[in-house]
This record gives structure tokens, sequence and C-alpha cells, in this order.
């Protein structure tokens, strides 16, 4: 004897997508930094401002940027905050950033 | 009205198997999570779906009642855990417990909840034996709950915001209940401002987790010392924007016993370890705790083994909500 099957509904438990944003593009690479203005974004963590600077010191001795601007997150367990976002994003043409202890 | 979208399978198994495939699960299987199953966690908890139980701003996500009620069902709870599945989620989702640093970090936080008052006895939440292992309903599910939120709603999913290196099996599910019974200490809730009578949930998200196992100590004192030595060497640690941080201390039964038998109070045992970490010379700086109320004791375990566990912080503060019931919710 077989028993007449039955359908069972599932509620989707996200709050969306779990995957990366698939819509997102990334910014467009300069071929050099020659003219840009470089923001360096320091977690503050350990030696973290250091390191930064001195990549800063690296990269002047292989090209000619623009400028540098150093944000330094008020915390080390958050986001920048938002006017740091604001010079980020106003002033400085590429970013560089690192994470991790 | 549920809002969340609705997929359709022939049975329970096909539907178990698209869950694994689209990384709804924790690597385990999944309870169907049918809208009558969900409906019936939101109505014991007096909850409508919409509520907003927290967020997580830097990730742009909104957490809902109907979210945590879809991932419960998921972890196997029952509708009777739900209101204090909601507590815990409330409790991670407060600003000072700081949910994208902790469920992002490299280094693999996980969040421990302690149940505290009279829902302990009356959903069965495990405080004495065996309490941080496998094999008790209400603490495996309900701590897998708040992890699947985490996971699925709050999207921390390794390789996309878990960045952890190794991460660690606590976070599959860690709840256990403080055994209030065992002694005449204060139950950590009433030391937080709650009444003997609330229950409540406490989430504390960790980093490092040290068990000190201590058979020789015979004195308060002497097994205190056990504890500092590993506090003083590793440090506890906030930042700017936690501003003092929380350490869980978990006292096994053993150890209790000579605390109380000697007359120590949580209070007296807070009270020598912050002297002792003040009077420790450069190594003070390295304990944010901003005073003796940093150190959050609890009693919990069954008989036999002297130790004590020490769950070093993860740039948060340990949060207390209480678990509300059903009308009390309808009113709020």
């Amino acid at each position: 004897m077989t028993q007449a099957s039955r359908g069972i509904v599932g509620l989707d438990p996200t709050s969306g997508s779990l995957e990366r944003p698939s819509g997102r593009k990334l910014a467009v690479r300069p071929r050099n930094l020659d003219g840009q203005v470089i923001g360096l974004v320091t977690n503050g963590l350990g030696r973290s401002q250091e390191l930064l600077s001195a990549l800063s010191d690296e990269l002047a001795k292989i090209a000619r940027p623009g400028g540098v601007i150093h944000v330094v997150k008020n915390s080390v367990s958050i986001a920048p905050e938002r006017a740091d976002w604001a010079r980020l994003t106003s002033e400085a043409s590429v970013a560089i950033t690192g994470f991790g202890g | 009205m549920l809002s969340a979208a609705r997929h359709d399978y022939p049975d329970d198994a096909s539907l178990v198997e698209d869950y694994f495939e689209r990384g709804w699960t924790d690597g385990l299987p999944i309870v169907p999570p049918t809208p009558e199953r969900v409906e019936a966690m939101l109505e014991l908890a007096g909850l409508v779906p919409d509520r907003v139980l927290g967020g997580v701003p830097t990730r742009e996500v909104v957490v809902t009642a109907e979210h945590a009620a879809i991932n419960a069902v998921m972890a196997g709870c029952k509708p009777e855990y739900f209101p204090t599945v909601v507590a815990a989620v409330r409790a991670h989702l407060d600003e000072m417990g700081n949910c994208h640093s902790t469920t992002g970090t490299l280094s693999g936080a996980s969040q421990i909840v302690v149940v505290n008052g009279p829902i302990r006895n009356e959903i069965g939440i495990q405080c004495r034996d065996a309490c941080f292992g496998p094999g008790f309903r209400a603490n495996a599910t309900i701590g897998r709950a708040l992890r699947l939120v985490i996971r699925n709603v709050c999207r921390a999913v390794p390789g996309v915001f878990d960045r952890a290196s190794l991460s660690t099996p606590f976070r599959y599910s860690f709840c256990f209940g403080e055994d209030e019974e065992a002694n005449d200490w204060l139950p950590l809730h009433v030391e937080r401002g709650f009444a003997p009578g609330d229950s409540t949930a406490t989430v504390h998200s960790t980093m490092q987790v040290c068990e000190v196992m201590d058979y020789m100590s015979r004195t308060p004192e002497a097994i205190c010392d056990g504890w500092l030595a590993e506090i003083l060497r590793r440090g506890i640690f906030a930042d700017r924007f936690v501003g003092e941080a929380n350490i869980l201390i978990v006292v096994s039964f053993e150890h209790q016993r000579y605390f109380t038998q000697a007359g120590w109070s949580k209070a007296d045992l807070r009270s020598y370890l912050w002297q002792r970490c003040q009077a420790s010379g450069e190594n003070a700086k390295r304990i944010m705790l901003g005073g003796p109320e940093g150190f959050l004791i609890v009693g919990a375990g069954g008989p036999g083994h002297a130790t004590t566990w020490l769950f070093f912080p993860h740039l948060a503060r340990a949060i207390t909500q209480r678990i509300e019931s059903a009308s009390e919710s309808r009113r709020t």
C-alpha cells in the first residue's frame, strides 16, 4: 500500500543572500600611484600605524603620490567613523588597509 | 503575518538537503521551519513577526522576531524555549554586545548564553553535571538558535562576514544555567540588578577559554591565585568603544565548596581578585575591567572535578536581558 505524499513549505531563515554581493563592481584600479591620493586606514592594533607609515614611505620611493591621508579608527572593534569615511571618499583616490592583530 | 520567502518541497528530506545546499545550516541537519511551527513559536512568546529584536548596522541587517523564530525551529527548540532565545538575541545585538566584531573576528570568538532564574527549571536548562556538553535539549537548541541567527540573519558566514582563522566548536552551541540552588551565592542576574524572580539570559562573547584544574588548593585564596596566574599572564582587553570588559568565571561545584565553607560571597571573591590585579604592577594595566564588578562569577557543574573555567572576553561586554512572558511581550 502506498501513502499519498504531502508537500512541505519551508521558510527562508535569512535576511538576504549569504553570498558576497554580486551586483557591486570593484573600483577601477589605477595603473600606478603617480598623482593618486592614498588613504591609509589603520585599525589601531599593535604597530599597525608604524606598518602603514612604513608602507607609505616605500610607496613614495616607487611612485609620486599626490598626497596621503592617514585614518586611524577610533576603536579596534568598530568601523571607521562617518567623518572618516567622508574624508576617504571625498579626498582619497586609492586606499590601503589591513585587518587582524 | 509571516513575510519570509516560502519554498515548496515534496518532503522533509528534500527540504533539509536543500537547506544544506543553500548554506542555511551550521553543517548539521535542521528541523524544517514550516509556517505552522514558526507561528507556534511566536504565539507562545507573544510576539508579532515584525517585532524588531535588534540589528547590525554595519551589515545593514535588522533582526525580527520572525527571523529568530524560523532559526529557533531549525535549531530544534520547543516553543517554550523561544522567549529565552529572544532574550539571548536581544542581548547579543545590544550595541555593547558588538555583534559585528565578535562574529567577524579572526579569533573566532564564540557566544555563551548563561540562563538565570525560574525558567531554568521550567524548561529544563541543565546547570549541574555536564552542563557545558551535549545531551540537554534546552541547552543545545537555545545556544544553536542564537548561532543560526548569527549565521543566517546577521550573515556571519565563513569567508564572508565570518573571518575566523580556525573558529571553534563552541560556535555550534554554548548555553547552560547557573546552579542557583547549590549554595547561597547571589545569582548572576540578581548581582546585575534583576529581581530573584526574574529570568534572564546573559550573553558573553569569549575569545580565549582557559580551564584551571586545581585539585591541590584548599583555601579560597589559593584557588583564586591559580586563576590570577592565568588572568595576569593573558590580560583582559577592551578597547575605546567597549570601555570596560568582563571576564566570565564559571566555578565548579568542588571549587564552590571551598569558597562557601570559608564564608566567601561572590563579592568577597571579586574583591580579592581585583585587589590582587591592582597590586600586580605593570600587569594591572592589562586588566581592563574597570573595577571588581567586571568579574562575573557563576556557579555550575556537577561534583567530582575541582576546576574553574575562565572565559576571556572578545571586545564586548556581557549583556543580560530579562526573559519576557507572552503577556509582557504583548503589552510592549
